[in-house]
């Protein structure tokens, strides 16, 4: 009886989560159908008349097309820079002796315990001298090096046994080829779980993007989705707020139903939480 | 931009070649000045658009500057950004900032005065911002200079719902004037058990500031120490009493929802004529004329002992660590923004008040008063009863120190008294730094 409770039981409070977390999206969806101001515009179902005004709204309130190019580029090419530089350091503290090895990579997991907002001003001024200001390269460029990546991939590679990497260099691989063709392909599910954390961080990211450009063509989608969300003095327009959310969330929302049971799974692998 | 430097000096030796027609274009597009301007949305609509559009008309007018509109969020999100690119050693060369942020950039050095660029115009500070209405001076001057130029203005209003006044028995046509009416009024058109009330309004950050200020100042009190940005006076007796105002509203009379509303929530609330009368700022009449299907008007917000209406808005500043060239063009935007035509189509296009008094002298702003009456009593309230808006050393911080108390007054977790002086402690503790360099700063 119990055998069987348990799993009904797990199903349940599952569901309950899940339903819990639908509905916030449920009623974006709702309400980014509603023409104008509903008078009552709590209400999850979705009465008549529905259209989808509220969309070309907000498409037309700002320049998607380049806000989804910038998003795209300045996510990917953090990514692409990251996935590098955090298989290379992790293999350094994971395999490699040298003098103030774990001294090193102290001060590297102290930096995840640093508030964001306080490196502005500092990244700031690095970005102007290295001419990047107003540059998609210098919202990227504080990046690069990503200590919950580093982390992340020494913890791994030192899950894998060193008789994979024995039995390679007995076959004459060096470093590099031993790291491509053995440790990378044995950690993908680390690789995976942190490009989801990478990019879904830095396509909600506003505050840094919102300092590090200003000229409109190289605005991001979060900057740009602003201009809906600040109605502070007026009140909202529910309906084009929630379209204009839609626009921005959708694509990744998106990835994420076409990728899931890969990303489930890598992250069932790595024990991590999104 | 190395292509762009190409393309002019090939125009240039085009210009040379050809004629002098084409080389005074040469010449233009060689000297023309590129500067930005920073500004944040705080209204909805298309203002990001509109905006653009002015800037676009003011660069084909003055072919030597070209001027880049940057919208930078909302207003704490523009002075942060503007902050930081002064601190980076590229600051815009222009900005539109909260008028309530001023004061810090004066006490940082970090905006320059004014008064240079309006002598060089033949000017001086008192009569240029004489130009403006007087109430807007408190937020864009210290000590006599200039600082900012008032571009966009609003103070807090008292919408409201005709139908439900009716219904009430109340008569539309006498808005309650001093706070007994108001509770008179508000009791009338409450019904706690049908979540129907008699009034809201928004308590989120910054707009509980400013109408906490709003009653604490129709209650006589000062609030805030104009003329130095190191006192505020939250425990003067009018505003304690105040604060008790608001506890009384929601626990006592019950005519106030208890808990804490933002603007969305506010607005929604009217629209749906589950609150009676609103406060809420003059910038939100067009989203409220667009949005309300039943018949509103607007009042000025009720005193108990005088009437008082602090100004809020924007006003354009030139940040500091801009070359004179820089200055020069910005100061040019700056006076062209806020010309009686352009802060006229500003203001109908927003619901802002026109800060600059002669743009109601022009046609098109006499038409648009005559049919929208409601604009009339916000701009009477303003002329008559406008004052200075919160500013002190660190105002968000030390405005925080109020709003959270008010937030837990709301909530039903403290007195009155206890909050204000909670918020009193809090605040003196965010100023002491600042006092101890000036005021507690004497003679040796």
């Amino acid at each position: 009886m119990s055998r069987r409770a348990l799993p009904l039981l797990g199903m349940i409070a599952a569901a309950a989560a899940a339903l819990v977390w639908a509905v916030p999206f449920a009623w974006m969806a709702v309400a980014s159908l509603r023409p104008g101001v509903p008078a009552n515009v709590a209400a999850l179902w979705p009465e008549p008349p529905l259209g989808f005004g509220n969309y070309l709204d907000a498409w037309q309130s700002g320049d998607f097309p380049t806000w989804y190019l910038n998003t795209v580029l300045v996510c990917g090419g953090i990514l692409a820079v990251q996935l590098v530089t955090v298989t290379m350091a992790g293999y350094a503290f994971a395999r490699l002796r040298f003098p103030g090895r774990d001294v090193v990579f102290v001060l590297f997991l102290l930096q995840l315990l640093l508030v964001p907002t306080l490196l502005i001003a500092p990244n700031l001024t690095t970005i102007v001298a290295l001419g990047l200001y107003d540059q998609l390269p210098g919202i990227m460029a504080p990046y690069f090096a990503s200590a919950f990546g580093v982390f992340l991939m020494r913890q791994a590679f030192r899950a894998i046994p060193r008789d994979f990497e024995e039995a390679a260099m007995l076959d004459g691989a060096g470093v590099f080829a031993l790291i491509r063709h053995v440790l990378v392909p044995l950690a993908r599910p680390s690789l995976v779980a942190f490009a989801i954390v990478s990019v879904t961080f830095h396509w909600n990211e506003f505050l840094w993007p919102l300092m590090a450009v200003s000229s409109p063509s190289r605005q991001v989608l979060t900057v740009g989705l602003a201009s809906f969300a600040s109605g502070s003095e007026a009140g909202g327009e529910w309906g084009v707020l929630a379209a204009g959310t839609v626009l921005v969330a959708g694509p990744l929302l998106l990835a994420f139903l076409v990728f899931q049971r890969r990303f489930v799974s890598s992250f069932v692998f790595t024990g991590l939480k999104g | 931009m190395p292509t762009m430097r190409f393309d002019m000096t090939r125009r240039a030796a085009l210009g040379a070649a050809i004629a002098a027609s084409t080389a005074g274009l040469a010449v233009r597009a060689r000297a023309a000045t590129e500067i930005e301007m920073f500004f944040p949305v705080p209204v909805q609509g298309k203002l990001a658009t509109e905006m653009q559009r002015l800037i676009g008309v003011f660069n084909t007018q003055h072919p030597d500057i070209k001027v880049t509109p940057v919208y930078t969020g909302s207003y704490d999100d523009t002075n942060f950004k503007t902050r930081a690119a002064i601190q980076a050693g590229r600051p815009p060369a222009a900005a539109i900032m909260s008028a309530n942020f001023i004061r810090e950039y004066v006490i940082d050095s970090a905006a320059i005065a004014l008064d240079e660029l309006i002598a060089k115009d033949g000017g001086t500070p008192q009569g240029f911002m004489a130009q403006f209405w007087p109430a807007l001076a408190l937020n864009a001057t210290d000590q006599g200079r200039v600082y900012g130029v008032p571009f966009q203005n609003s103070t807090p209003l008292l919408f409201y719902n005709v139908q439900a006044f009716k219904d009430a028995e109340l008569d539309p046509e006498k808005p309650p004037v001093t706070w007994q009416d108001w509770v008179d009024a508000a009791r009338k058109l409450s019904k706690p058990g049908a979540d129907k009330w008699g009034i809201a309004w928004p308590n989120s950050y910054d707009y509980c500031g400013w109408l906490t200020s709003t009653l604490a100042m129709a209650n006589g009190g000062q609030y805030y120490d104009t003329a130095y940005g190191g006192q505020v006076y939250y425990t003067e007796p009018a505003t304690v009493a105040a604060l008790r105002f608001i506890h009384d509203l929601v626990h006592t009379h019950k005519v106030v929802p208890p808990g804490v509303l933002d603007p969305n929530g506010t607005t929604a609330a009217f629209f749906s004529g589950r609150v009676g009368m609103i406060l809420l700022s003059t910038g939100a009449l067009g989203f409220i004329r667009d949005n309300m299907k039943q018949p509103f008007r607007v009042a000025f917000v009720p005193k108990n002992v005088v009437n008082a209406a602090p100004v809020g808005g924007g006003s354009l500043i030139i940040p500091a660590g801009n070359t004179p060239e820089r200055q020069a063009a910005a100061w040019t935007l700056i006076k062209w923004l806020t010309s009686p035509d352009i802060a006229g189509q500003w203001s109908r296009f927003t619901g802002y008040f026109a800060p600059n008094r002669a743009a109601y002298d022009l046609p098109e702003m006499k038409q648009y008063m005559a049919a929208n009456p409601n604009a009339g009593v916000a701009l009477e309230q303003l002329n008559r009863y406008g004052r200075g808006w919160f500013a002190t050393y660190k105002t968000v911080p030390v405005r925080k120190a109020m709003e959270d108390q008010v937030q837990a007054i709301l909530n039903g977790d403290i007195s009155a008294a206890a909050a204000a002086a909670r918020a009193q402690s809090d605040a003196d503790a965010l100023l002491r730094p600042y006092l101890q360099q000036t005021a507690l700063k004497l003679p040796t």
